[in-house]
């Protein structure tokens, strides 16, 4: 059964962003595209005639797509949550290296900016990962969700977590990475056809592996593990459609000014 | 086998002084063969080998001590370096007051432990490729050619003096091949003999030379409260004065590990020939540091002291890191990241669990093999193209493909799984993690570590993004040729590389660490799979539609003068209170 | 494949370019893209990128400066690709006709699918002229599709088709 959870991956993510797409329009009092957008949109590039650089640079997405899947079926799977961090990471640099393998402005801004935002965002992942372990006793995620109750031991964790999210889904105020006002997309610049839509899928994927790290944080309780998802995909919305976006030095110091000291702060609070 | 690992290289070094480059090749390539051969071979046995050393040699060695210590004098005086002047001057007076309180041993000068083992795996293996490396390197190198092999002979004498210094007991003998490896330092950065190379050489000696002389002090506190100058004998003691003889002993690895306020000696050492940076200032030498903590590890535990040590390495991973970012010359990126990697290994040396302790091994072995290899490619680039700072290395894959991916090899192996430095982090991590119960402190640690990762892997990536822009394929590229004295060695070390990482993994025991290596696999499948790439159609990149093509510049994070005040000053607080916290407990 | 074809139409994404517009029709554009006439209900999205978009929305009666920037972008859209020349500059260079500096409308340059009048032209024609276009787009087949001032044809090296220095080769045959 979580075999086939795992292959549909991309889908549930596809849909996730498709009601995303809806969710936003509505927000700002528009009809939205339709909810299945998303795969129309994958049908679509499937069918246009592909462009590509050089090759390596092409595959290089192929690769970051396939890592990224693997990432998250590794969470489905409830695996070590230190090792899925770090596969996530390898997952980033292919798409990094991707990024600086074209001699392309935008392209190499963009991986800059990827780069950037790993400095900000994976010290957090790790020390989410370390904090659950401290409350649970295990980094396997099938034994963190059967403990209870992290967030009232971990709330100020989860608040730097929250403050993550919008850096991995590419969300004002910490959409640097993709800006396409300014760097036209940044790392997915030279992409066109199907290997863009490696990109396109590889985005669903982002949404799971980050709202899977808050769904953790509801512990035993599913019900409060949705309901957690729930309101952070709402919350990330409406402060999406509320905020402008800050600049790449700017991110890290709030992320390192206000986020790191929660996590931290969440730590020695329990270790004391 | 000990003997031969210590006298081979020394002879060998005698014999290239009057041979062919031909030759020069084959006994280099020999010692590489035997030495690692030997020390494999060491490694494999357990026994634990003590012997003493006879009165003659002995005596010897007080003899060329002083000789050594009346040099660095006279250097001082010819290129008029007070501060040189007074520290082997101080030094002098320490070492002699030093040998004149040592009690007569009681227990043997040499002792060769697991650790001994460990250490003469990487000088030997890691050393001899550098050192077959060095031969082609200076056929390059425009000196007159009895230099050349003057050169060699240095590197292999070296060899032999860290073969030494690793299985020294007697802290007296331990200053000694100490003070050589400073010698070995001064000489070979002040090789090309310019003003900067001299200055900075003078520089090394003089920052050295306070690590021999916190080591003669931690000797005189031993021989003195404790009544020992042997290593082993000196830890089975306990009570207050131990830990201070510990503290300046420890002192000295701060030193020579070049953390912070140190720093400076490591990167002016970059300006010596790259096989000199490979050997000294990234894969041998330096590493007396973590070996030293490791040495003392056993005493450190749970103490203070222990703390405050760790938590200094720590800093010094990270701030070393960040300093980085500043910086162009490639060969100084290598060396802060040296520096911050150093201090890593020192922090988990510091902790001074069993698994603590043998990660800090784990990170040795790899942090040699990869810097090693980034180090020689280095080297590649400053001879075959001229290439120093990574301004001028835009869109090098280009030109030198091979160069490239023998660096981002070197780039990944140093941070991304499944490679050893990686698994050394991660299970460092969860060990950490695992303390943070008992000793909260260990945050600290643990917070630096993580951002530290996170910024070595800015830092190596932001170098690579220079050297990879490529464009379409279907502008042509020329083929690259590495001379074969230069490709051998890259080969070798990128093949250890592999196989130790997979080793590594294979003994874990852990499935789930095997599928790190899935996602590599792929990348090494991707050349197979070009060849199907090539009925897309190529297209320009895109800029705005503009018809002249322009590149992103690279990007530097300046800490502010203020901010690196403070570094400084922190780190130089903290290294004193290493002794202070010494004293107190 | 046929399965793919009827999705053209559901995600056009669109690049908009001004070939030296007075930026009356851009802001109609972007109008037509804001919430109150909300072409994302077709699927519509605002790439800026010429190789991930299907539509070529042009305003602007082509000045010299961006005539090599045209082509340029048009040869990076991948097939099939349709263009809008919006406003009367686009279609035929409208009130700068016969100025020395601009060429008359971009057709001299690109094929041209669908035209759109006015000056400036109105967020409810631009959206037909989507629709409209939107036809075009599912006819077309996959067929490369060549700028009309792009002499010595489109080059392949190896097997590799290279679309490199398009617009370069409009400068060398002016200068001929």
């Amino acid at each position: 059964m979580i075999w086939v959870w795992i292959a549909l991956a991309p889908i549930l993510g596809g849909l996730v962003y498709g009601g995303e797409r809806v969710l936003r329009a509505r927000m700002q009092r528009r009809l939205g595209p339709p909810f299945l957008q998303p795969f129309y949109d994958m049908f679509k590039l499937l069918d246009k005639r592909t462009l590509i650089v050089h090759a390596p640079h092409a595959l290089l997405a192929v690769a970051h797509f396939f890592a990224l899947w693997f990432s998250v079926a590794a969470i489905f799977l409830g695996w070590n949550l230190l090792y899925i961090v770090f596969l996530h990471l390898i997952a980033q640099m292919l798409l990094i290296l991707a990024g600086y393998s074209v001699r392309s402005a935008y392209s190499h801004l963009g991986a800059n900016r990827e780069l950037l935002m790993l400095v900000a965002y994976e010290p957090i992942l790790i020390l989410v990962a370390v904090g659950l372990y401290l409350v649970s006793g295990s980094f396997e995620i099938t034994g963190m969700i059967q403990k209870g109750n992290y967030l009232a031991q971990l709330p100020l964790l989860f608040a730097a977590l929250l403050m993550i999210v919008p850096i991995k889904v590419k969300k004002s105020p910490f959409d640097v990475g993709e800006a396409h006002q300014e760097i036209v997309g940044g790392v997915e610049i030279e992409y066109s056809g199907v290997f863009y839509e490696f990109l396109y899928m590889s985005r669903f994927l982002e949404y799971l592996f980050i709202y899977s790290f808050v769904f953790i944080f509801g512990g035993e309780s599913v019900w409060l593990g949705a309901v957690l998802v729930a309101g952070v995909f709402l919350l990330v919305n409406l402060v999406d459609n509320a905020t402008a976006r800050v600049r790449t030095p700017q991110m890290i110091k709030i992320i390192y000014m206000a986020a790191m000291p929660l996590a931290v702060l969440n730590l020695v609070w329990i270790l004391l | 086998m000990l003997l031969t690992l210590i006298l081979l290289p020394i002879a060998t070094a005698f014999l290239i002084l009057y041979s062919s480059t031909r030759i020069q090749y084959l006994l280099s390539a020999a010692v590489l063969g035997v030495g690692s051969f030997l020390s494999v071979s060491l490694f494999m046995s357990t026994e634990r080998v003590s012997f003493h050393l006879p009165f003659l040699l002995n005596a010897m060695i007080i003899a060329a001590d002083l000789v050594l210590l009346i040099y660095f004098l006279v250097q001082g005086k010819k290129f008029n370096s007070p501060k040189v002047i007074v520290l082997a001057a101080a030094q002098l007076l320490l070492y002699i007051y030093a040998e004149y309180a040592a009690p007569s041993g009681r227990s043997a000068e040499i002792v060769v432990d697991e650790l001994s083992r460990f250490m003469f795996l990487i000088i030997n293996i890691v050393g001899g490729i550098i050192v077959l490396y060095s031969v082609r390197y200076m056929e390059d190198e425009s000196v007159e050619p009895y230099k050349k092999r003057h050169f060699i002979a240095a590197m292999l004498l070296f060899l032999s003096v860290m073969n030494a210094i690793v299985c020294a007991n007697s802290l007296l003998l331990f200053f000694f091949l100490f003070e050589m490896t400073t010698l070995a330092s001064y000489q070979l950065i002040a090789f090309r003999n310019d003003e900067i190379s001299r200055a900075n050489a003078l520089r090394a000696l003089w920052m050295n030379q306070i690590g021999g002389v916190v080591i003669l002090a931690g000797t005189l506190v031993a021989a003195l409260v404790l009544d020992t100058v042997m290593l082993d004998t000196l830890l089975q003691h306990s009570g207050g004065m131990l830990l201070f003889s510990v503290a300046l002993l420890s002192m000295a690895a701060l030193v020579k590990g070049a953390s912070i306020p140190f720093d400076g000696w490591l990167l002016g050492a970059m300006v010596a020939p790259t096989p000199v940076s490979a050997m000294l200032h990234s894969a041998t030498m330096v590493k007396i540091a973590p070996y030293l903590i490791l040495k003392l590890a056993p005493v450190l535990g749970t103490t203070l002291l222990g703390g405050v040590l760790s938590i200094t390495g720590a800093l010094v991973f990270v701030a070393a890191a960040y300093l980085a970012l500043s910086r162009s010359i490639f060969k100084e990126i290598l060396g802060y990241s040296t520096v911050a990697l150093l201090g890593l290994m020192m922090a988990l040396a510091a902790i001074g669990t069993k698994e603590s302790m043998m990660l800090s091994m784990v990170l040795m072995l790899f942090h040699a093999l990869s810097k090693a290899l980034l180090f020689l490619a280095a080297g590649v680039l400053e001879k075959q193209y001229h290439l120093k700072s990574i301004e001028e290395m835009s869109a090098l894959v280009h030109r030198a493909p091979k160069t490239v991916g023998f660096i981002v090899l070197g780039f990944v192996s140093l941070t991304l799984p499944p490679f050893g430095l990686f698994m050394g982090k991660l299970f460092a991590i969860t060990s950490v993690a695992s303390l943070l119960r008992e000793r909260p402190l260990l945050l600290i640690v643990l917070v630096s570590m993580i951002i530290g990762s996170t910024l070595l892997v800015l830092l190596y990536f932001k170098v690579s993004s220079a050297l990879l822009s490529n464009p379409s394929d279907t502008v042509r590229t020329e083929k690259e040729r590495i001379p074969q004295g230069f490709s051998i060695p890259l080969v070798l070390l990128s093949l250890l590389i592999l196989f130790a990482a997979v080793g590594f993994i294979v003994i874990q025991h852990d499935v789930l660490l095997a599928l790190f290596t899935l996602p590599l696999l792929f990348v090494f499948a991707l050349p197979s799979m070009i060849r199907s790439m090539e009925h897309y159609d190529r297209t320009a990149i895109y800029h705005c539609g503009e018809k002249e093509s322009f590149d992103a510049a690279l990007v530097y994070y300046e800490p502010s003068v203020r901010i690196k005040g403070m570094i400084y000053w922190g780190f130089g607080i903290l290294f004193v209170a290493v002794a202070f916290v010494g004293v107190l407990s | 494949m046929k399965f793919f074809i009827p999705f053209r139409k559901k995600s056009p994404w669109i690049l908009h370019y001004n070939a030296g517009s007075c930026n009356g029709c851009d802001i109609e554009i972007l109008a037509a893209l804001g919430p109150k006439f909300d072409l994302e209900r077709f699927g519509v999205i605002n790439t800026g990128n010429p190789k991930q978009s299907d539509i070529f929305l042009v305003t602007g009666p082509v000045t010299y400066r961006s005539r090599e920037r045209l082509v340029e972008l048009y040869s990076q859209i991948p097939e099939p690709k349709v263009v809008i020349a919006v406003g009367s500059c686009t279609t035929t260079g409208g009130v700068f006709r016969g100025m020395y500096n601009v060429e008359d409308g971009i057709d001299r340059y690109i094929p041209v699918d669908v035209y759109v009048p006015g000056c400036a032209s109105t967020p409810q024609l631009i959206i037909d002229a989507i629709v409209k276009a939107l036809d075009i787009l599912e006819a077309k087949s996959k067929e490369i599709e060549k700028p009309f001032k792009l002499f010595g044809a489109i080059e392949t090296i190896g097997n590799k088709l290279s679309r490199l220095n398009m617009a370069k080769k409009v400068e060398l045959h002016e200068k001929n």
